[in-house]
């Protein structure tokens, strides 16, 4: 802790939910790991709040889950992308760069 | 599109959510703990102490338990969980109130038994298909009889062939005869209940045989003709379900055929038989116009309208009444659906009983209601307390709803049990003509029809009570519940309206059932003409051994007589029609009267015609009015005679003596038309039925008129039928070889006779009984209640002075108006509905005054005393105590 932290939006949550998953199957707390890591640690995910989002993703349908074995030879609960949640991915990213890009527009025209 | 798999998953964690909540709870725990677990470990590894890095990761996570919420919450089982706590404490309700739950169980289940199982009979009769394809697109043809303005006549073979050879809008016209042939049993010959078809009756059906193949159009010519086609019933009673029967040769009328196919168990067409065998035509058809005895079926032509088929076959009659004036000018035509024809009669009287049975389930939905509001009234502290501690107020109705689901799922549960064995008492009870009765079941649709009317009572009898607790002043709850409510104003109106409705309900179904018992038992008083009791009849078939007229003359004398001599036997006869029976022997002719100008067309005098021997009178115990009766000395060689009914003198002679005068009775059997004096006249006889008018009829002696349609009428003196074996032997003493096609009593054809009134009255009869004791129980319910709530009122009233007898008073009249005003509701709907049953009642006017006051005085009687015992309870109040319950 202690470095600045953004806010992150719930939308924002579950498109960087499924962007982190997009590689590979992961548990809870990779998900938040790889997200820190990828942002470098400027986007810092509330932990706790990472589950509900999980749990919500997997209701609708985006993501599967399933008990694994985890790198530290521990039961863990893997969650997996689901061909809905990829095509859910790729309209989100798109989404999200029209809206940078027009966020950036009017950055730099006003 | 979302795939398959997609819904699956997503049905399954939701199942599993729910189902198996504590597995869910642990995943999430396992979840959450690994992932505090690792961090831990991931800040050890950079260096924390143990300690601190298990602190730290907690903070990092945030509030456990608020995120474990929120993944409940993602799950979206919320509702479904509380609608769990609903129904468990539904169910703790419930139990802690077991004489409540009984009552109110009980009571609907008789509601919803009662409406499962008359459901199921119109399920099984009218609701389900007929088992033929397209059976909307087959219909029956009939001859429509201007003359007697029969519109449903049978058709004679030279009328049917004509028709079949010029009509158009059909894919097929075939017709079926009844026949009999006989088959070698073990018992001796016995005659086997056949249909004898034309070509194209399998396929105007379109069942298939279940084994075998249906006639080929060869088959219906003369000397290809000896092929069956057998149902189910016969192949598996008589052939053990043998399934090489196909092509196997049996020996019928001592002839061999070939069993060519079977039916499948649920082709019944037309009911009641056993075999089907190909009509074949001879020269004698072509030229048969009169005489109608085919019955005609036909396929309409895919899209075509009912009334176009009728339109053009009435062409077709009127083209043929223009060519056969003789015997078709008064001849028409009449098309009917065939489940109109088959169903038709059956399904007004069903409808009734299911109108009826609805009547009670509305009323023991009534009496439910008021014992679920008393229970609200009772627990409005509950309500308030639990509105107070947070529960929005749906959420206490839905406690409610959950309350009366559960106790509407018991009692459709309960009811079904019940209308497993009201279906069989209703089976066993009902009437021949009610077809398809032995394939009734507890079917899909039935259950679903006993869930709904459930849920549907559920919906009825607990709005009152969750509007009751919805009501917005939740702190007046809180209030009045410590002091004995007084208010509810609304509360007696919705009593007193529930009371009102039970009586009304209970009046009509009364009332209904009055006028059928009135009619039921005028019909048994009616003077029928004959007497039923201790009589046998045997009915035989004689044309084969006995060829000639001549010898039918003489087999019949013979037997006749040596039956007489038998012991025990006080008369004995003969006769071509029976009353009651399957008149087969049954004709009725146009005669003329000698004497008399040639009347218009249609102003000839038509008489049903029978052949007897003299005995037939006395073993039937028909009274002679005028004359006398036949004796054994009008035989062949004697001057013919005949016998005349009071109804044919009275009609065709009014204003003079029938004896003496000459009819001419063209009867086909009877040989030539001759001319036959009148020598007698006899008392008129219910032929068709005890509610069916005597209708002109003529007796000739069978000697004179020898047919071979043959059932000898035996008057016993003790039980006939420990005569029957005597007489059988007796009958087939010259020809062992003879057939015995039925043998009964009259007593159990008049029975059988009032079957179908006997079934309506007996079903109206329970149903109007049980919906009385319901609002009788329902009365007394409601003003126990209303008098309970007034106790303070009455104790105040004690205390200024008054007596027990001005309290009874006080009560009584209050339940005095409501029963008053119910029957005066009852009264307005029996009279408004009893229309309904106009073609069921005999003797007696849908608006009898007998019924409707004798029903009214019942009723008011059970109110009186459904009201008395609390009026009773109420004088008891002790005044001191009352007023200190305060």
């Amino acid at each position: 802790m202690g470095r600045p932290s953004a806010d992150v939006l719930q939308g924002t949550l579950d498109l960087l939910i499924l962007k982190a998953l997009s590689l590979e199957p992961m548990h809870g707390w990779g998900v938040s790991q790889r997200i820190g890591q990828i942002s470098r640690d400027v986007l810092q995910v509330n932990q706790g709040s990472l589950y509900p989002a999980l749990h919500r993703l997997e209701e609708r349908g985006w993501i599967a889950s399933d008990w694994g074995t985890s790198d530290n030879n521990r039961r863990a609960k893997y969650y997996s992308l689901t061909a809905t949640g990829r095509k859910q991915l790729a309209e989100e990213t798109a989404d999200w760069e029209r809206f940078v890009l027009a966020v950036q527009r009017v950055l730099r025209t006003v | 599109m979302r795939p398959p798999t997609f819904w699956l998953r997503r049905g399954l964690l939701r199942l599993r959510a729910l189902l198996d909540r504590p597995a869910a709870e642990r995943e999430l725990d396992d979840e959450i703990r690994f992932h505090i677990e690792r961090e831990a470990e991931e800040r050890v590894r950079r260096g924390a102490s143990p300690g601190d890095a298990r602190r730290d990761a907690l903070r990092a996570f945030g509030g456990v338990e608020r995120h474990k919420d929120d993944c409940r919450d993602a799950r979206g089982v919320r509702p479904l969980e509380e609608l769990a706590q609903d129904l468990k404490y539904g169910v703790r309700a419930l139990r802690k109130n077991p004489g409540f739950t009984t009552v109110v169980v009980l009571t609907l289940a008789l509601g919803v038994g009662a409406n499962t199982a008359v459901f199921s009979v119109v399920n099984g009769v009218l609701l389900r298909p007929l088992p033929y394809r397209e059976p909307e697109q087959i219909v029956t043809l009939w001859q429509h009889n201007r003359t007697s303005g029969e519109t449903r006549d049978d058709v004679s073979p030279a009328n049917f062939l004509d028709w079949r050879e010029r009509v158009r809008s059909y894919d097929g016209v075939a017709m079926i005869e009844p026949y009999g042939l006989d088959l070698l049993g073990p018992d001796g010959p016995e005659s086997i209940r056949t249909w004898l078809v034309s070509d194209g009756f399998f396929s105007i059906l379109g069942t298939p045989p279940q084994l075998g193949r249906p006639f080929r159009p060869e088959e219906f010519t003369a000397g290809h003709d000896h092929v069956v086609v057998m149902s189910d019933g016969m192949w598996r009673r008589r052939f053990g379900a043998d399934p090489g029967i196909i092509g196997r040769t049996i020996t019928l009328d001592q002839v061999p055929w070939t069993v060519i196919g079977v039916m499948p168990p649920e082709f019944k067409f037309p009911a009641g038989r056993e075999l089907w065998a190909p009509r074949v035509f001879t020269e004698d058809d072509v030229r048969q116009r009169g005489p109608a005895y085919f019955n005609v079926i036909a396929r309409l032509k895919p899209g075509l309208a009912p009334g176009a088929a009728q339109a053009e076959l009435s062409g077709v009659a009127a083209q043929l009444a223009r060519e056969y004036p003789r015997t078709n000018a008064h001849v028409g035509a009449t098309v009917v659906p065939l489940p109109e024809q088959l169903l038709g009669r059956v399904r007004k009287a069903l409808l009734v009983l299911l109108g009826a049975v609805g009547f009670v389930l509305l009323i023991a939905c009534a009496n439910v209601a008021n014992l679920s509001l008393a229970r609200a009234v009772q627990r409005e502290r509950e309500f308030a307390i639990r509105a107070a501690l947070g529960a929005g107020r749906g959420r206490v109705v839905r406690q409610l709803a959950a309350e009366s689901v559960l106790v509407a799922a018991l009692g459709g549960a309960a009811g079904v049990l019940l209308a497993y064995w009201g279906v069989k008492g209703i089976r066993a009870f009902s009437p021949a003509n009610l077809p398809r009765m032995d394939e009734l079941h507890l079917d899909a649709r039935v259950l679903g029809f006993a869930l709904a009317a459930s849920l549907a009572t559920a919906l009825v009898f607990g709005l009152a009570p969750a509007l009751y607790a919805a009501r917005p002043n939740l702190h007046e709850g809180l209030r009045a519940g410590t002091r004995g409510a007084t208010s509810g104003l609304a509360r007696q109106a919705l009593r007193g309206a529930l009371a009102v409705g039970e009586i009304a309900l209970a009046m009509v179904l009364l009332v209904g059932a009055g006028l059928l018992a009135r009619s039921f038992a005028s019909l048994l008083q009616v003077d029928r003409g004959y007497r039923s009791d201790h009589v046998l009849a045997v009915t035989v078939h004689v044309w084969q051994f006995a060829e000639t007229p001549a010898a039918r003359a003489g087999y019949v004398r013979d037997a006749v007589e040596r039956l007489a001599a038998l012991p025990g036997v006080r008369a004995a006869g003969m006769t071509s029609s029976l009353p009651l029976a399957e008149a087969i022997g049954a004709v009725r002719a146009p005669l003329t009267i000698e004497g008399r100008p040639a009347p218009a067309p249609d102003a000839v005098p038509i008489a049903h015609t029978t052949a007897v021997t003299p005995g037939y009178f006395a073993a039937l115990g028909i009274a002679l009015r005028r004359g006398r009766m036949l004796a054994r000395s009008d035989d062949a060689s004697a001057p013919p005679v005949a016998l005349i009914n009071e109804t044919m003198a009275r009609r065709f002679w009014p204003d003079e003596d029938p004896i003496g005068k000459k009819i001419v009775v063209p009867i086909h059997y009877a040989g030539k038309p001759v001319s036959r004096e009148i020598v007698g006249v006899v008392a008129d006889v219910r032929h068709a039925g005890l509610a069916e008018e005597p209708r002109p009829s003529v007796f000739l002696a069978h000697a004179q008129a020898p047919t071979g349609a043959i059932t000898f009428a035996v008057r016993t003196a003790g039980d006939p039928l420990l005569a029957l074996a005597r007489v059988r032997e007796t009958i087939r003493a010259p020809m062992p070889a003879l057939p015995v096609s039925s043998a009964t009593t009259l007593d159990t054809l008049l029975a059988d006779s009032l079957r179908e009134r006997r079934f309506h009255l007996l079903l109206l009869g329970t149903f109007s009984l049980l919906a009385l004791a319901l609002a009788g129980v329902g009365v007394y319910g409601i003003m126990s209640h209303a008098t309970s709530e007034r106790t303070r009122e009455i104790g105040v009233r004690m205390a200024l002075g008054a007596r027990g007898a001005d309290v009874l008073s006080l009560v009584m009249r209050q339940g005095g108006r409501l029963a008053l005003v119910g029957v005066a509701a009852g009264l307005a709907g029996a009279a408004a509905l009893t229309g309904l049953l106009r073609g069921m009642l005999y003797n007696v006017t849908p608006l009898d005054a007998v019924t409707f006051a004798g029903v009214a005085a019942l009723v008011l009687v059970t109110a009186a005393l459904a009201c008395y015992v609390p009026a009773r309870r109420a004088t008891r109040v002790d005044p001191l105590r009352a007023l200190r319950a305060e």
